[in-house]
């Protein structure tokens, strides 16, 4: 019975994940003619860093418990060796597109993972 | 859902800047022949709140392009000086129809990552529906 929590726990997490680079590139197709603005990205999800908190690893008071706080949200950095516009600007709005394609897919994944773990988890309570 | 909102609020940014600078296009568009018209240009720069980007994107005031205006040999218009001459705008149609795609290309991407966002928030709250 412990499996599914964890598994649910790790794809809310994956689903955040997505949703925070889906932001990130929010902010570059939004900015895809603001001159000497670089293009950002987050890192690929890793279930080892803070997205999926393990039971055991949880610390009392840590503030990314709270409710609100954004402790979990991914780092973004800038995207180098991009080509850049005569302004400075190193948004390429092919290759933003086809980003947002893929954190998209990745919250659909996560959030398939999260739907059957619940049904799993309901059928096991006998609520099918 | 927080990136979410905060999402749609910064996209929606970019589309009004970008339909923005689409209106000032069409203006200097419009005043190709105006005798003395200066094209209009605005400036793209980053949002800042209490000292810190938000990622939106905000337009900076309206700029009137300097430079010389063309003169127009044209000694019947009622502007023409003694010597037949009159200003004319210095708006190039060219250089306003590549700004126009630009800003329509820019303003379809906005607008297909705000839909993106929109579906997948709405399936977040679909697993509450159930």
């Amino acid at each position: 019975m412990t499996e599914i929590p964890d598994l649910m726990r790790l794809a809310s997490g994956a689903a955040r994940h997505a949703a925070s680079r889906q932001a990130t590139i929010a902010a570059n197709v939004a900015n895809a003619d603001t001159p000497g603005f670089r293009a950002r990205d987050v890192d690929t999800f890793s279930p080892d860093d803070g997205f999926a908190l393990r039971r055991s690893e949880l610390i009392p008071g840590d503030p990314r418990h709270f409710a609100g706080r954004t402790g979990t949200a991914a780092e973004a950095h800038d995207l180098r060796d991009l080509p850049a516009d005569p302004n400075g600007n190193t948004v390429d709005l092919e290759d933003q597109i086809l980003r947002g394609i893929d954190a998209a897919r990745a919250h659909d994944r996560a959030l398939t993972v999260y739907r059957s773990s619940l049904d799993l988890l309901r059928a096991s309570l006998g609520r099918g | 859902m927080a990136e979410f909102s905060d999402s749609l609020s910064i996209l929606s940014s970019g589309m009004r800047s970008q339909g923005q600078r689409l209106r000032h296009i069409a203006e200097n568009i419009a005043n190709e022949d105006t005798p003395g018209y200066r094209r209009k240009t605005i400036e793209f720069r980053a949002h800042v709140e209490d000292g810190r980007r938000t990622g939106a994107i905000e337009t900076g005031p309206v700029r009137l392009e300097r430079g010389e205006l063309p003169k127009i040999h044209d000694p019947a218009h009622p502007m023409a000086d003694a010597e037949g001459y009159h200003e004319g705008s210095n708006v190039e149609l060219l250089t306003e129809m590549a700004d126009a795609r630009e800003a329509q290309r820019s303003y379809e991407a906005n607008l297909k990552m705000f839909e993106q966002v929109r579906r997948m928030s709405s399936q977040l709250l679909d697993i509450l529906k159930r």
